[in-house]
């Protein structure tokens, strides 16, 4: 009875602990027959990942967290152990993120060519790499609460910019914009009806510009024509007659020219002679506009012109009074 | 009614003492191992073993409720395999260590002390005394370390079963595959949650066994005080139970939490 009951007891205490250890050695998935490969990634910050946090490549789950401990220089080392036959991809980088919202962090082996365009990420994944060894490089992207963190900063922010515009936005500004929107209609309407006006006189305008084109498409036939004919002469010594009767006309040139030299010099000459009256014509008038000589008594004096011209009205009236009466003051006798 | 207080004061004072006298007198009894070594796995068997079914059973429908409770309490935003995680940290941490403590106080707390009780007042203690037998190291010791050692295993096994019936019921009862109970459970489990629960079980273990010895032995007053005896090695047992849960929690998880 007491040997049954030591059995029982022990084989109670036996199975209660292989149970309960190996329950918990399950839970904990833990690797007594080394079946997993160790990586080991650096990181400056683990955030919330905890030993057991699941491994993903591709999104699908390779590994655990196995170890997390402080390294040196600040470093964090995270040791995962991964499911053997694993192919880890080109240049990889680990990345530590939130795999929900309920505070669930996982580890994500990716190749560097894939990681979000970040610059702080880019600059862990760089310090990481730059201290060296055979670690991988690694980043902790943010959590929930940072990214809420500044999701609430830019409410905030719209809020206060709210808040500004409702206080300058009042009745006087309404109006205003009122007034406003209705100019700028009117101005609307203007400038679509001037856009009309310069569409139709773009459309005449292209018109023209085709007719215009058209011509000197003509135009460039006509040159490619007299080309074509130039080029028919150069064939035929018409140019080289042209170009004789261009040298028997330059040479009709330069006689013409020497005549026109000839003709100038003369020129010269009358026109110094005509300088030379000219003067001489000049101290004649200013004598006469002086009143020096008879001529310029005369035209200075009026008394004397009116003398002169009682005078010759005088004279007129005798050579009348003479032709009609000769013998009056001729008389002339014989004997 | 100041004295009435200082009675009761006094009265308290004196039950903490003589609590006191009594573990001591069972530790230094712990001395004489050839008395109580053999009587050890007829206890053992006795508080553990014979008390595997009542605790696995409770276990069994707690863990069935509790994953009910859970996907009843977090359907909407939060994922349903946080079933599995609420079902093992409750049983593992609470539930297994303290349910089946209150459940084994009243089955091992009042047996104790009806038996212990029993022989106080049919002298059958006094009888041992007389042949030289020390009490404490027949009668107690043996008791206290068989409840401290089989709480232990008996919550254990709880645990186990009663998160594998809240894993079976959430696959059977609840829209939960079992990756994804699976994947709850392992998502926030660590040893400790286990180790918890084990040393607050054999803390239980301990305490029911001495409060169930220390009030069989000072039973008095025939068959009334054995009934006496046993209800109040119950009730002390309870609420001892719950006083170490919340000191357990004090000491270890908000130092942990900290």
């Amino acid at each position: 009875m007491r040997r049954n009951t030591d059995f029982v007891v022990g084989l109670t205490i036996l199975l209660g602990t292989v149970i309960v250890v190996g329950t918990t050695l399950w839970v904990k998935q833990v690797d007594l027959r080394n079946t997993h490969d160790r990586v080991t990634a650096r990181f400056r910050d683990v955030g919330s990942v905890r030993v057991g946090a699941a491994v993903v490549l591709r999104g699908v789950n390779a590994g655990r967290v196995q170890r997390i401990e402080l390294g040196r220089d600040g470093w964090v080392e995270v040791t995962m152990a991964l499911d053997q036959k694993v192919p880890l991809p080109a240049a990889p980088v680990v990345l530590l993120n939130e795999s929900s919202l309920f505070g669930e962090w996982q580890a994500t082996i990716t190749e560097e060519s894939a990681i979000p365009r970040d610059e702080a990420v880019s600059r862990q994944i760089a310090a990481a790499r730059e201290a060296g060894g055979e670690m991988l490089p690694g980043a902790t992207l943010p959590d929930i609460a940072q990214l809420t963190a500044v999701a609430g900063r830019i409410a905030g922010d719209v809020a206060s910019v709210a808040s500004r515009v409702e206080v300058a936005f009042d009745d006087q500004a309404a109006r205003e914009l009122r007034g406003s929107i209705k100019n700028f209609a009117t101005l609307s309407a203007a400038l679509a009806q001037t856009v009309h006006v310069q569409s139709s006189n773009l459309n005449a305008l292209s018109a023209d510009l085709r007719g215009g084109m058209k011509r000197l498409v003509s135009s460039a036939e006509t040159v490619q024509r007299v080309a074509e004919r130039i080029d028919s002469s150069t064939a035929t010594g018409e140019v080289r007659r042209i170009v004789s009767d261009v040298a028997t006309a330059a040479a009709q040139l330069k006689e013409a020219s020497e005549d026109v030299r000839t003709m100038s010099r003369q020129l010269g000459r009358s026109q110094g002679r005509l300088e030379s009256l000219l003067t001489t014509s000049d101290s004649v008038m200013m004598k006469i506009n002086a009143g020096q000589g008879s001529v310029g008594l005369l035209v200075n004096d009026a008394r004397l012109y009116r003398n002169s011209d009682s005078l010759v009205t005088e004279l007129r009236g005798l050579v009348q009074d003479f032709k009609a009466n000769p013998k009056k003051y001729v008389n002339v006798r014989v004997f | 009614m100041i004295a009435a207080i200082g009675r009761t004061f006094r009265e308290g004072i004196e039950q903490v003492g003589r609590a006191g006298g009594f573990v001591a007198e069972s530790a230094g009894a712990s001395r004489d191992v050839r008395t109580w070594l053999p009587r050890v796995t007829a206890h053992a068997r006795m508080l553990g073993v014979d008390s595997l079914p009542i605790a696995l059973f409770i276990a069994l429908f707690t863990g069935i409720v509790l994953a009910l409770l859970a996907s009843y309490s977090i359907t909407g935003a939060v994922p349903l395999y946080f079933v599995g995680t609420l079902v093992e940290k409750t049983i593992t941490m609470e539930l297994a260590p303290v349910l089946t403590g209150l459940a084994l106080a009243g089955r091992v707390g009042a047996n104790i002390a009806a038996e212990l009780g029993t022989m106080r007042v049919t002298e059958q203690i006094d009888a041992l005394e007389t042949l030289s037998y020390d009490p404490y190291a027949y009668l107690v010791v043996p008791r206290v370390l068989a409840g401290t050692m089989m709480f232990p295993i008996v919550v254990g096994l709880a645990m186990v079963v009663g998160v594998a019936a809240g894993w079976a019921a959430s696959v059977l009862l609840l829209d939960l595959s079992s990756p994804d109970f699976v994947k709850g459970l392992r998502l926030f489990f660590t040893s400790f949650d286990v180790r918890y629960g084990l040393v607050k079980s054999a803390s239980f273990g301990a305490a029911v066994t001495l409060i169930g010895c220390m009030t069989g032995m000072r039973a008095q007053g025939g068959a009334e005080g054995v009934g006496r005896a046993a209800t109040r090695a119950v009730v002390y047992s309870a609420i001892t139970i719950l006083v170490l849960d919340a000191f357990w929690a004090t000491v270890w998880l908000l130092g942990k939490s900290r």
